[in-house]
């Protein structure tokens, strides 16, 4: 049964994505609620992969908004539940449904989704915007169907207002339209010995690290803003000392790779130039839950909006100790140090090091999903099934089976020391700062007392 | 000491210095007192910029014309006595003020014997533009009086807005007019770009098209890209063309940056007489994965196959050619041209006259975080090379470039020209263009030009193989996008060593013409016009090949089915 309802959400994702061909889906397929959200959910990772110039920083931040957009465009329909306005930074508050009047929750979700995904990415190209504006319209037709008229416009109307809202209060994070400004070429870096310096193998064309000021941008929660920079293990170049120990150890693993941890390295590289970058995983994983548990829409909204904010909040954090320690990538130090020859299994990426960006936020989704979902949930994750293989490092793209969230977490973590691109210290301050502000985000009172 | 001990003390002695004089190219750092006062200004941390080899006026004196990025460009007349003297104000290029250039290419593209310029540019100077674009820049030359016109409109270039790289002349059609090909680095615009919304700025560092321009009749250029077979996009350095399997065609070889993340490097082998390229990267074993910046063409061992060394960031790679069907592998590590650092610009020649060809390479860091690093001199001994950069004394720490090889002073030894970056910060030396004269003692030399009279007039697309000593050494006619943004003087150099004759000098003209000289005067420049007769000679003999094959083709038919019918 849990599978054949998978198949359902996998095909009607596949029509509702297809309609812009000019398919307009069977009308006698029901759908539910629940498909019409996770459908929303393959858009969001759809445009954030087929959208130029994006980056893990600014798609953790739509993946917040958008997340959270969702939530708050049905939240007035359950009684149990209470809205984010008053509760986030800066938050005050947020357009409410006309009280005594009907609606429909799915419409105004549907409408506020594509509101929200045409704002935050209005950088995107005119074909992805058709394709939203078409599975917008696929979804309300078929919810709209047997609908008082009246009701229907009054749920678009409201799912538009509250997503007009929901960016309006975005603009002034700091992040806003953050793509123009991915590469800062005036900022001047610190130049100590162990800081970072522009990768020669790159996964960039840029010798300017990516985002240098996404730290100082507005947290989801406030609690999270607080958060003191994690511990760095002093620079040194004696070996044997614990920093010169780091980098040994990523050094030496990458001398005994095995193809399984080739293939981890490959998987979650996430790069942003091809795929919906490390935050688009996350959510993906998110998908996978609520696909095979098929909740209610308030929950199935409630699991996005955690999991997108507390990966945006991830990366902001991430990002602002990366800027304040500003350390340099095995690459540097070990070509230094070790030997001069050696380079890294996956090209580096163009921002320091400490803490990792992928541990931080696969470990702050794993915290929101175990939480929701419980700590034995077993999934395969089939995010680059079929990808063609990569002839370069005689690697293939192998889907991947996990009993927990944070198994797959620990992953995640784990792939970029076999990358050669962090060290464990990165990818353990990493997991443990993630559970830290995943926690700030399960605290907010989601539900009345 | 009696005068016998003396003697075998003095024996070793000079044979050390006689060895030391033999195998030794050494260069002297001219910079200053030949005038050249240049330093590239980058726009963005890594483009630019490149030099091109050329006698503007035909005295006999090899001019150059450097990009100069953000700065202005120059044009340095070759006056004599190691004098260069920059006329850019007075030339008629000024108009390239207005532009962001990287690199130059020269050739005579309207055919009047006087040498034109193409002017790579990925931005407009007044750096208005929210996304930098700009057209390529082409100017004639005068006929010789020092000045040159700006003919891009003219020659319907103007609407090619692009962020362009390295350019090369090829003649791909044998029609004796040089076509283009251009490198492109960030996506292309056709025409001025109109309001901007933010999905034109994401789109804008995507990988761009290459443009392969056909000459029409020396009168304007056609895009003709995809007409070809040439469908890649990439990061794109610019390509060379170059007949890497002796069959007397142009094939291409397209270098790109990212190769292990957006596409590799590209190798077209030109399908002449018909329109078309096709890929052959693969089984060639020339799809390079690596961040490809320049080339270097030339035959390392003197086999008859041309090898190519790439510049890349860390390890460079050579690659040598195993003649065709094998694919090309890369022995830069057991060759000894193996070495971490940044390289741009390479340049085979033959620097110490000893016969076969010795490698330069410019190295330089990528602004604005600059570590300098020296310039590498690959001394080939038996197609194996030993670093010598320090001892030829061109190993300079500035950030290096595009470099070109030239003979500036027509002593028979090829000078080096390699173009520096202008550091964004602090850096601990000086980092501005250099001229080396080389100062190599020994060995004999030949140099080679030619005058096409069908095919293009600088020989560009032909190629010169010189017999000399029981050994062939081949060379190609530079048409640019080689080393790094750059081009080479077309003039041919071989070093003879101790051989002081040359039994033979054979020009393969492009289209397929072979003339031969017999026994030339040695230390000499050689020039060798083409035979026109010839060309109705060679029509002639396609023709009768084309019926006899037609022949053979329905005498074949035939047969075929004659037994098919009665079975």
């Amino acid at each position: 049964m849990k599978v054949l309802i998978q198949n359902r959400a996998f095909f009607w994702s596949l029509v509702l994505l297809g309609c812009n061909l000019g398919c307009t889906g069977p009308r006698d397929k029901q759908m539910s609620e629940a498909e019409a959200a996770i459908a929303w959910s393959h858009m969001a990772n759809h445009i954030t992969r087929n959208t130029p110039a994006n980056s893990p920083t600014f798609a953790s931040r739509a993946f917040g908004y958008i997340g959270l957009c969702m939530y708050e465009s049905v939240v007035n329909g359950y009684p149990d539940y209470r809205s984010m306005a008053g509760q986030l930074n800066g938050l005050a508050e947020l357009p409410l449904p006309r009280s005594g009047q009907a609606y429909s929750w799915v419409l105004a979700m549907n409408a506020a989704q594509a509101s929200i995904m045409k704002s935050i990415y209005q950088q995107t190209s005119d074909e992805n915007i058709l394709q939203i504006d078409s599975l917008e319209r696929s979804i309300h037709e078929h919810f709209s169907d047997t609908l008082n008229l009246e009701v229907a416009n009054r749920s678009v109307a409201y799912g538009r207002e509250l997503a007009a809202a929901v960016y309006e209060w975005s603009k002034t994070d700091g992040g806003h339209r953050g793509y123009l400004k991915n590469f800062d070429k005036k900022k001047v870096h610190p130049d100590r010995p162990g800081c970072w310096k522009p990768p020669l193998y790159a996964q960039s064309f840029s010798h300017h690290p990516l985002h240098p000021d996404w730290g100082g941008n507005r947290t989801f929660v406030k609690n999270n803003r607080e958060l003191p920079p994690p511990a760095m293990i002093p620079y040194d170049t004696v070996p044997g000392s614990p920093y010169y120990q780091q980098f040994l150890q990523v050094y030496e693993k990458e001398k005994t790779l095995t193809q399984k941890e080739k293939e981890a390295a490959l998987w979650w590289g996430d790069d942003p130039d091809v795929t919906f970058t490390p935050p688009g995983h996350s959510y993906y994983l998110a998908t996978l839950a609520v696909e095979s548990k098929q909740p209610a829409l308030i929950e199935i909204a409630e699991t996005y909006a955690k999991t997108g904010m507390a990966v945006a909040d991830a990366f902001i954090k991430c990002w602002e100790w990366k800027y304040h320690y500003f350390t340099e990538r095995p690459n540097t130090y070990i070509t230094q140090f070790i030997d001069p020859e050696w380079e890294s299994f996956w090209p580096d990426p163009p921002f320091p090091s400490f803490p990792s960006g992928h541990a931080i936020q696969a470990a702050a989704a794993a915290t929101i999903l175990e939480d929701t979902f419980g700590d034995r949930f077993t999934f395969t994750d089939r995010a680059h099934e079929g990808r063609e293989r990569d002839e370069l490092r005689d690697t293939d793209f192998a889907i991947r089976s996990f009993n927990s969230f944070w198994e797959a977490a620990l992953e995640t973590a784990d792939s970029r020391f076999y990358g050669g691109i962090h060290t464990q210290h990165d990818n353990q301050t990493g997991l443990t700062e993630g559970v830290k502000i995943a926690r700030n985000i399960l605290e907010l009172q989601w539900k009345n007392p | 000491m009696s005068p016998a001990k003396a003697q075998i003390l003095l024996i070793p002695l000079v044979l050390l210095i006689h060895l030391g004089a033999r195998a030794q190219a050494t260069f002297t750092d001219v910079t200053r007192e030949s005038g050249i006062n240049h330093v590239f200004e980058v726009y963005e941390g890594t483009f630019g910029g490149g030099a091109t080899v050329f006698d503007i006026n035909n005295d006999g004196l090899e001019d150059i014309f450097i990009t100069g990025g953000m700065a202005q460009d120059a044009l340095y007349l070759n006056q004599g006595n190691g004098i260069f003297r920059d006329i850019y104000e007075e030339s008629g290029l000024t108009p390239s003020k207005g532009f962001v250039t990287q690199g130059a290419v020269s050739a005579d593209v309207n055919r009047d014997g006087y040498r034109d310029l193409f002017i790579t540019t990925i931005n407009t100077s007044a750096g208005d533009q929210e996304i930098p674009r700009a057209e390529n820049l082409l100017f004639l030359n005068n006929q010789g009086d020092l000045s040159f016109t700006d003919v891009t409109a003219e020659y319907g270039l103007k609407d090619l807005n692009s962020f362009s790289t390295g350019a090369s002349f090829g003649d791909v059609n044998a029609d004796g007019y040089p076509d283009l090909f251009v490198g492109n680095y960030f996506k292309n615009f056709e025409g001025q770009l109109g309001i901007i919304k933010d999905a034109t700025i994401v789109s804008a560092h995507q990988t761009a098209e290459a443009y392969l321009l056909i000459n029409k009749d020396g009168r304007s250029f056609k895009n003709a890209t995809t007409d070809y077979g040439i469908n890649h996009k990439g990061f794109g350095f610019g390509g060379v063309f170059t007949d890497f399997d002796n069959d007397g065609d142009q094939d291409l070889m397209v270098n790109q940056d990212f190769g292990y993340k957006a596409v590799p490097n590209i190798l077209y082998e030109n399908c002449y007489p018909g329109k078309s390229f096709m890929d052959v990267s693969g089984e060639t074993a020339m799809d390079l994965k690596i961040n490809a910046m320049g080339a270097a063409v030339g035959d390392i061992d003197n086999n008859g196959l041309l090898d190519y060394y790439f510049t890349n960031i860390k390890f460079n790679m050579l690659m040598v050619n195993h003649g065709r069907g094998k694919p090309f592998t890369d022995e830069a590590k057991e060759r000894g041209t193996h070495s971490f650092t940044i390289s741009w610009g390479a340049n085979f020649g033959d620097f110490d006259l000893d016969g076969d060809l010795d490698l330069f390479v410019a190295n330089g860091d990528l602004n604005p975080n600059c570590v300098p690093m020296g310039n590498f001199y690959f001394e080939n001994n038996n197609g194996y090379f030993t670093e010598k950069g320090r001892m030829a004394g061109i190993n300079d720490y500035g950030i290096g470039r595009g470099s070109v090889v030239f003979d500036m002073d027509n002593d028979g030894d090829l000078d080096m020209l390699v173009v520096n970056q202008k550091p964004l910060l602090n850096y601990p030396v000086e980092s501005v263009s250099r001229l080396f004269r080389n100062d190599t003692p020994g060995g004999n030399w030949l140099k080679v030009a030619l005058k096409g009279t069908q095919a293009e007039p600088n020989g560009i697309g032909s190629r010169v193989t010189v017999v000399s000593g029981g050994e062939r050494m081949i060379r190609e006619t530079d048409g640019g996008s080689s080393s790094h943004l750059s081009q080479n003087s077309v003039i041919a150099h071989f070093g003879l060593g101790k051989n002081t004759t040359v039994d033979t000098v054979i020009v393969n003209w492009t289209g397929g013409k072979e003339q031969r000289i017999i026994n030339p005067e040695v230390n000499s420049l050689l020039t060798i016009t083409e035979n026109p007769d010839e060309k109705g000679n060679s029509v002639f003999i396609v023709a009768l090949l084309c019926g006899v094959l037609a022949l053979l083709g329905i005498v074949y038919f035939f047969k075929r089915k004659q037994p098919a019918t009665s079975r």
